[in-house]
């Protein structure tokens, strides 16, 4: 395999749609960084007279997040192009008809194809990740857990864009239809986010296939083994197609039937994954959590906690409860069924129900009502329920914010000077001819 | 052409193989034998299907029906690459790339020595543009390129589409040489050559295709029988015949 993934990662290095993603990128980093950083320190500035504004200053939420929204406008507008390359630049010149005759099985041609793609996105975030170097440089705070899950998470989003672009490539006559597919996939994501999402029902489920959603998990410090485990279905779903669809031999009605058959198995695995169990809160403030005395007494509580939400998904009520309280309560008690017993019905419909905007709690045959969205109340309801006595706060958990009052002109330096003039020369470096061993250009053996 | 030869074993059959696109019959009923370390000539005219039939054998076009058979065993699609190598017109193939660094991959690809690989790069003259890209190269030197990376591979029939394209007339000779030499040493050659002189120089036996159809099989001398004709020339057995 070493000569055919040489071939791929030179193929990528050779081209100048990923120099060119590369060089786009510095400004776009280089600008949320720097606007991130400017913010931070403004609200440092205030947080200076007042110690609970600082306890809410997260570099993730201030810094991070913001600078990789650079790399994620890269991954849906760009690199397509970039993965699309892989294949598409030997369909359009012909080569393919020499690839598929190597004594490599077509999956192994995609799964050098894949690992190009991978390398070539490594490069991008790793143009991302020397942010996290600039903000340790003008004494920013990282906290590894939350800033390796945002990393691995664009690393997936990537990916997967990737091998949507490979899948479209492979389907495509052209470079330009392969571009056109992708950005459908890529951009119609978008469309998903902000046409669909908070709609009830069938609208509601499809707009949480925008490829975004996957995105956001990692941005809010969440580590979820369904989450890892549907993109990567999807990601091995869509390079199988991509397998597929590539030789030029097969018959259609033959690539039909592999494609029905790679789309179950994907759609079971993805299926699978959404009953995995709940995510892990990386993060440093825990605020995916509850308080730590809290979490240790939930998580002592084995029976089944029913819940009967008389909302309707799309009520902001509910979705502050949702954040609030039943996403953490389903990540530390073991049994939590949560029930919307509105489901279906239109918030105008159920306006008029008296039930409506109750919120049932029931462990241990008994059981109590709220109408709040606060962990606050709702928590000494569920110890109640179960005979337990509320848990004291543990001392010295708080988490104590990390305002920083610095200045981002560096990072204009970094992104603006310094990693373009690195880039180019790794550009320049890529296209210099390669060593030929003499005995090749001496003119000898017999012709 | 060389003088005529025993023919070595049966390596590869065609039978019945046909393609059509939608109405257009590109190929019908196509049967034939290419024989060990013979170099069999496919000739016609432009669009008479030579590509086509080569692309279906190779497999890199679906057929609509026939078989391949490889010492008497049908071949099937996958492993085609196995026992058989079609060289494709007209294409340049990874043109960023430099033209050593795709002789040394399918070097590496098919485990040939750098003795090996410095043999062939001479015998087709690659040597003084091994530091250009492939897009860099005139179209004589692409084609030469293109039949380096055929002779690098090592199965033992190899097919070539319009392995002449592209050369003068001495540049044509130094290749028919070549050509013949690989076939010397035990590997059959399967070439579609428009040029009907090129062909009658180089090939063993000739395959006629016109309108996707064989019109006539068998060395120079069968062909002149099969028209009557004794002292006529390829050309004239093609136009008698098709």
């Amino acid at each position: 395999m070493r000569p055919l993934l040489g071939k791929e990662l030179w193929e990528v290095a050779s081209g100048r749609a990923l120099w060119t993603m590369l060089l786009i990128l510095c400004p776009l980093l280089g600008y949320s960084f720097f606007q991130a950083v400017s913010l931070y320190d403004e609200a440092s500035k205030a947080a200076a007279e007042s110690p609970v504004l600082g306890s809410g200053l997260s570099p993730l939420d201030g810094v991070l997040v913001p600078t990789f929204g650079g790399l994620y406008l890269a991954a849906t507008l760009l690199f397509p192009f970039v993965a699309i390359r892989t294949l598409g630049h030997e369909k359009e010149s012909g080569a393919l008809a020499l690839l598929v005759q190597l004594p490599y099985r077509v999956p192994a041609l995609i799964v050098a194809k894949m690992t190009a793609i991978f390398g070539a996105w490594v490069a991008a975030v790793l143009c991302a990740a020397s942010s996290l170097v600039v903000w340790l440089a003008i004494a920013g705070h990282l906290y590894l857990p939350e800033t390796l899950d945002l990393v691995g998470g664009h690393l997936l989003y990537g990916l997967l864009v990737g091998a949507i672009a490979l899948f479209s490539a492979s389907i495509s006559d052209s470079a330009a239809t392969a571009a056109i597919i992708t950005l459908a996939f890529t951009l119609g994501s978008w469309v998903l986010d902000f046409a669909l999402a908070g709609q009830p029902g069938v609208l509601g489920w499809i707009s949480q296939l925008s490829l975004t959603q996957t995105l956001r998990p990692f941005e809010q410090g969440l580590l979820s083994a369904g989450l890892l485990l549907g993109m990567l279905a999807a990601i091995c779903g869509f390079a199988a197609l991509a397998a597929v669809w590539l030789h030029p031999g097969v018959r259609v009605s033959t690539k039909m039937l592999r494609s029905a058959a790679c789309v179950a198995v994907a759609a079971g695995l993805i299926g699978l994954s959404t009953q995995l169990g709940p995510s892990v809160d990386v993060t440093e403030d825990r605020r995916n959590s509850f308080p730590a005395a809290d979490q240790k007494a939930l998580a002592e509580l084995r029976e089944p906690l029913m819940i009967a939400v008389h909302f309707v998904p799309e009520d902001p009520r509910y979705v502050d409860l949702r954040r609030n309280v039943l996403a953490k309560l389903e990540r530390v008690m073991p049994h939590v069924m949560v029930r919307l017993v509105t489901s279906g019905q239109s918030m105008v419909g159920s306006a008029s129900d008296d039930a409506y905007g109750e919120v049932e709690y029931s462990y241990a045959r008994r059981s109590d009502k709220s109408r709040s969205t606060s962990h606050r109340e709702i928590l000494p309801l569920i110890y109640a329920l179960a005979g337990r006595p509320i848990p004291q706060p543990i001392a010295g958990e708080d988490y104590p914010g990390y305002p920083l009052v610095a200045n981002g002109s560096p990072a204009l330096a970094w992104f603006l000077g310094g990693l373009p003039l690195l880039i180019v020369l790794a550009w320049w470096r890529s296209r210099c001819p390669p060593h030929v061993a003499l005995h090749l250009t001496k003119n000898g053996g017999h012709s | 052409m060389t003088a005529s030869i025993a023919p070595g074993p049966v390596l590869m059959q065609v039978t019945g193989l046909s393609k059509r696109y939608g109405d257009q019959r590109a190929l019908t009923d196509i049967s034939l034998t290419v024989n060990a370390g013979e170099v069999l000539g496919l000739i016609g005219p432009n669009g008479a299907g030579k590509t086509t039939l080569m692309q279906a054998i190779a497999g890199t076009l679906a057929a609509d029906a026939g078989q391949i058979l490889w010492r008497g065993t049908p071949l099937p699609l996958s492993r085609r690459r196995e026992f058989l190598f079609y060289l494709p017109d007209g294409v340049r193939p990874w043109e960023d790339q430099y033209v050593a660094r795709v002789t040394e991959l399918f070097a590496a690809i098919y485990g040939r020595s750098q003795a090996f690989l410095a043999q062939t790069i001479h015998a087709l003259g690659l040597a003084p543009v091994l530091r250009q890209r492939v897009v860099e190269l005139s179209k004589g030197y692409a084609r030469r390129l293109l039949l380096a990376l055929a002779l690098l591979t090592p199965q033992p029939l190899l097919m070539m589409d319009e392995p002449f394209d592209g050369f003068d007339l001495r540049q044509t000779r130094d290749i028919m040489n070549v050509l013949r030499e690989v076939a010397g040493a035990g590997r059959a050659l399967v070439l579609a050559i428009h040029q009907l002189r090129d062909a009658a120089r180089v090939c063993d036996r000739f395959v006629l295709l016109a309108e996707g159809r064989v019109r006539g099989v068998g060395t120079l001398a069968e062909l002149q029988a099969q028209t009557g004709k004794a002292a006529a020339d390829l050309e004239d057995v093609f136009l008698a015949l098709t």
